[in-house]
């Protein structure tokens, strides 16, 4: 009788416990970023404009959009006041700076949103409290903001994938080869990230020969340098690979680095921003990069004007202003345009 | 002793079907029949989600196609006004008409004509060049939409939608209207939907995806790509379904439906062409509880149901059992057993001597022919009573001696009959000494007044097994042999069978 007991309870208990089980999620916790602190001199009757940058983690990009507003400032006898958080997937941080804005009762805002859709809610908030809401960089979801200086992503990712395009048949690459192309993406919530991939996307499947494949396995590196460095290395195993895109600072920096640790010359890299490791490999003539560069140092020049001039009541015509792109590679990094730009980076 | 002589004899009834076995293919058959309802369940919550998904998808791309088929009219009508008023000076005509109020939605209009020159503002101008809209507007036959953009002028996602016209006697030109996206999209909506219903323009060709409807009111009208946001969330052992569903669209089929797991959340998805819009469709996505939650709760309760039937049905059986078996012991003991001395009865002696020599022909054995003596005098001098103790107390003896290894029977009345599972002479020889020992023990009662100088005595016969027979008759034919030569000499002892004598 303990038997047929001890059988019974056993199956009871097995038919209670199936799918019990509970996958764990675990995401990696983000140091929130710092209270605004000054950018320029702060000094009484001035004008108070709340910049927001999308990272304050040793980023070369926001550095020289942060020299852009600090010059224009300067120029126009400004605060700027300055923060953000430190990983471009802690919009929650920027939610709480806006808020402090309000409070503040800043004579304007200037934001480059870390996430377009979560920080909707507190953009409409800041611009229905009457504070002139310039975007920079990333739209947001609303339209509530009174203008949006940044480039035209969709048109950007076009511009790389055309480059992309272009590059491989130089590098040899015929419209029969059976070939891949590898793509990593910063942060996926990101409409500028994602906006990009979108336009290169679309331009790739009406101009690409259909032999070029692009890998459904598009990995993500949420703005973690080390994750970006090791999906490179992931994708660059495999020997199939001719071509690798990225669309941001993050996963660009990590493509440099791999492709000179695994000395695949043989793979032309489209990406984005400019940074030492990009220059290093974009001024090597045994590979094949372009990376898209942007006019981030106008962004926050035009960001920091546009914003006093909207609190000292000038209108403005037209929501969103394309700053345009360039395309560096190492047959345009001597152009003088290109130089100009370079020289703020 | 008890309990070895009852399995023995239970052994055949026990043998074939046991109460485990029973339980186990009970539980097995109940497992089967709640995973084939399970399955037929889940089987038809998805053909249900699949086709209810696929009633709405249909719906909406139906009033999408209907709203972008009333835009596209509009287009071909106002194109058609314009080329029967032959205009001549396209320039006054945008001047006049894009200075005035807007219709129908559209946020600009314009012209181009014959020369490919752009009757718009600045921005727009640079948006031709940009989106290459001067192509789109070739493919006006007579309408043509383009992909969506973004609108220097609204910071929005907008598209435009060129009809062909005539203008300046015949001049061939295009007329076109920009509309927001949210035009699209107020389309697709509509307030009876759930809060988890997702529509989405997807193209074909890139992947590339624009949200029209969904839970966040803040997500709707961006970009996105379903590599990222759909194919790389769902679960790797749908991922083939979806590429198939994929292929479905890039084949240019007009619908197709699937259903897939991210997490544990189910969801349907299904899409259709859009009418005008080359390369792109509607997808509609809804989860499964959203849609069938009435099924599932239903078979919650139906498995509810099953559980608790499963294991009423299981302690039913359980206590069942235990009573049957309660009552089978009670009926065995009854069949098998003396009632006053407990020992076997001659039908249950006779079954278990017999199947013990059947499987034992190997091995040896004693059978003990023993006769109490003139016990029928017991019964005259001191009563039945006295007799029944005698019984008793002799049963108890010989059970103390023989228990170890025998089957130990009361034959009828006075006589008891012992199956001894070795032929160890001596030793049985030495047991029966010691029986007679305690047979002179034994007394009707307690009071030596009355019993007097009574003396229990006893004659055995005893015959061996295989060498004095073969079977259990000759055995006891053998022993009760014995047994007649021990009463022809007063009885009082035992003897051996021999064939001599």
């Amino acid at each position: 009788m303990k038997r047929i007991l001890a059988f019974l309870v056993g199956a009871i208990m097995c038919i209670s416990f199936v799918g019990c089980a509970d996958k764990k999620n675990n995401s990696p916790e983000v140091e929130p970023g710092p209270d605004f602190f000054p950018l320029t001199e702060i000094k009484d009757g001035r004008k108070n404009i709340y910049l927001i940058v999308k990272t304050l983690a040793n980023n070369n990009y926001w550095e020289v959009l942060m020299d852009g507003a600090k010059d224009s400032a300067d120029f126009l006898d400004c605060n700027v006041y300055v923060s953000g958080s430190y990983a471009e997937s802690d919009w929650k941080t920027q939610e709480r700076l806006l808020g402090d804005a309000i409070s503040a009762n800043a004579d304007g805002v200037v934001i480059a949103p870390d996430d377009s859709v979560n920080l909707a809610g507190k953009i409409d908030e800041v611009y229905l409290a009457g504070i002139p809401v310039v975007l920079i960089d990333t739209t947001a979801n609303t339209d509530n903001y009174d203008i949006c200086y940044m480039t035209d992503n969709l048109m950007a990712g076009q511009k790389a994938a055309d480059e992309m395009i272009k590059q491989l048949k130089n590098n040899g690459v015929s419209d029969s080869e059976n070939i891949q192309i590898g793509i990593q993406v910063g942060q996926a919530s990101s409409q500028t990230v994602i906006e990009r991939l979108a336009g290169f996307l679309q331009f790739w499947s009406k101009h690409a020969p259909d032999s070029w494949e692009i890998l459904h396995d598009i990995r993500c590196s949420n703005g973690i340098p080390e994750t970006a460095l090791e999906y490179a290395e992931d994708i660059l195993e495999n020997p199939q690979v001719k071509g690798v895109f990225t669309t941001n600072s993050g996963p660009t920096v990590g493509f440099a680095k791999a492709l000179k640790n695994n000395n695949r010359t043989d793979v032309v890299f489209v990406g984005f921003d400019y940074s030492d490791e990009m220059a290093d490999i974009v001024n090597d003539k045994d590979y094949h990069a372009s990376t898209i560069l942007q006019r981030q140092y106008d962004m926050g020049y035009t960001g920091v004007e546009s914003a006093l001039g909207l609190s000292d009541g000038i209108s403005v015509d037209n929501k969103f202003i394309d700053m345009g792109v360039v395309v560096v590679n190492k047959d345009t990094i001597n152009q003088a345009d290109i130089q100009e730009i370079l020289q703020h980076n | 002793m008890k309990k070895k002589q009852n399995k023995d004899i239970t052994y055949e009834i026990a043998r074939n079907l046991s109460f485990f076995k029973m339980l186990v293919i009970y539980l097995i058959v109940c497992l089967i029949g709640v995973a084939i309802l399970l399955l037929n369940f889940n089987s038809l919550i998805r053909n249900h989600d699949k086709k209810l998904t696929g009633e709405i998808c249909s719906l909406v791309t139906e009033k999408m196609n209907d709203s972008i088929s009333y835009m596209t009219n509009s287009a071909e009508n106002m194109s058609a006004a314009l080329s029967s008023q032959n205009h001549n000076d396209l320039q006054a005509l945008y001047d006049e008409l894009s200075g005035g109020k807007k219709g129908s939605g559209y946020i600009s209009i314009g012209f181009i004509d014959e020369n490919q020159k752009i009757y718009a503002s600045e921005t727009e101008i640079e948006e031709f060049s940009k989106w290459e809209l001067l192509e789109i507007a070739k493919q006006a036959e007579p309408v043509s939409i383009s992909a969506p953009y973004r609108s220097g002028m609204t910071g929005q996602p907008v598209y435009t939608m060129f009809a062909d016209f005539t203008y300046d006697n015949g001049k061939n030109g295009y007329l076109f209207l920009t509309y927001p996206l949210k035009e699209i999209q107020n389309m697709a909506y509509t307030d009876s939907l759930s809060e988890d219903t997702e529509i989405w323009l997807m193209e074909a060709d890139s992947d590339n995806i624009i949200q029209c409807a969904g839970s966040d009111n803040y997500s709707i009208g961006s970009w996105n790509n379903a590599i990222l946001a759909m194919q790389a969330q769902i679960d790797d052992d749908y991922q083939p379904e979806y590429a198939d569903w994929k292929a479905h669209m890039t084949a240019g089929e007009d619908t197709a439906g699937i259903t897939y797991e991210i997490g544990k959340k189910t969801y349907t998805q299904v899409y259709a062409k859009i009418d005008f819009m080359h390369g792109w469709y509607v997808v509609v996505r809804i989860p499964s509880s959203s849609l069938s939650a009435a099924i599932q709760q239903f078979r919650t309760s139906v498995l509810l149901f099953l559980g608790i039937l499963f294991i009423a049905t299981v302690i039913m059986f359980v206590m069942s059992h235990i009573r049957e078996t309660e009552e089978k012991k009670m009926l065995e003991n009854l069949s098998i057993h003396d009632p006053l001395t407990s020992l076997l009865n001659r039908r249950a002696f006779d079954y278990t001597s017999s199947q013990y020599l059947k499987k034992s022909t190997k091995n040896e054995a004693c059978l003990l022919f023993i006769d109490v003596d003139y016990f029928k005098q017991v019964n005259d001098r001191f009563g039945h009573d006295a007799g029944d103790k005698i019984l008793v107390d002799f049963s108890a003896a010989l059970n103390e001696l023989f228990k170890e290894n025998s089957y130990i029977s009361r034959y009828g009345g006075d006589e008891f009959v012992v199956l001894v599972r070795s032929a160890d002479k001596s030793e049985i020889s030495s047991k029966l000494d010691a029986l007679q020992k305690m047979a002179g023990d034994i007394k009707p009662c307690d009071d030596p007044a009355i019993y007097g100088d009574f003396v229990l005595t006893f004659s055995c016969g005893a015959a061996t097994f295989p060498f004095d027979a073969s079977d259990v008759k000759s055995l006891q034919s053998a022993a009760d042999n014995a047994l007649y030569i021990v009463k022809e000499k007063g009885r009082n002892g035992y003897e051996w069978y021999s064939k001599n004598k």
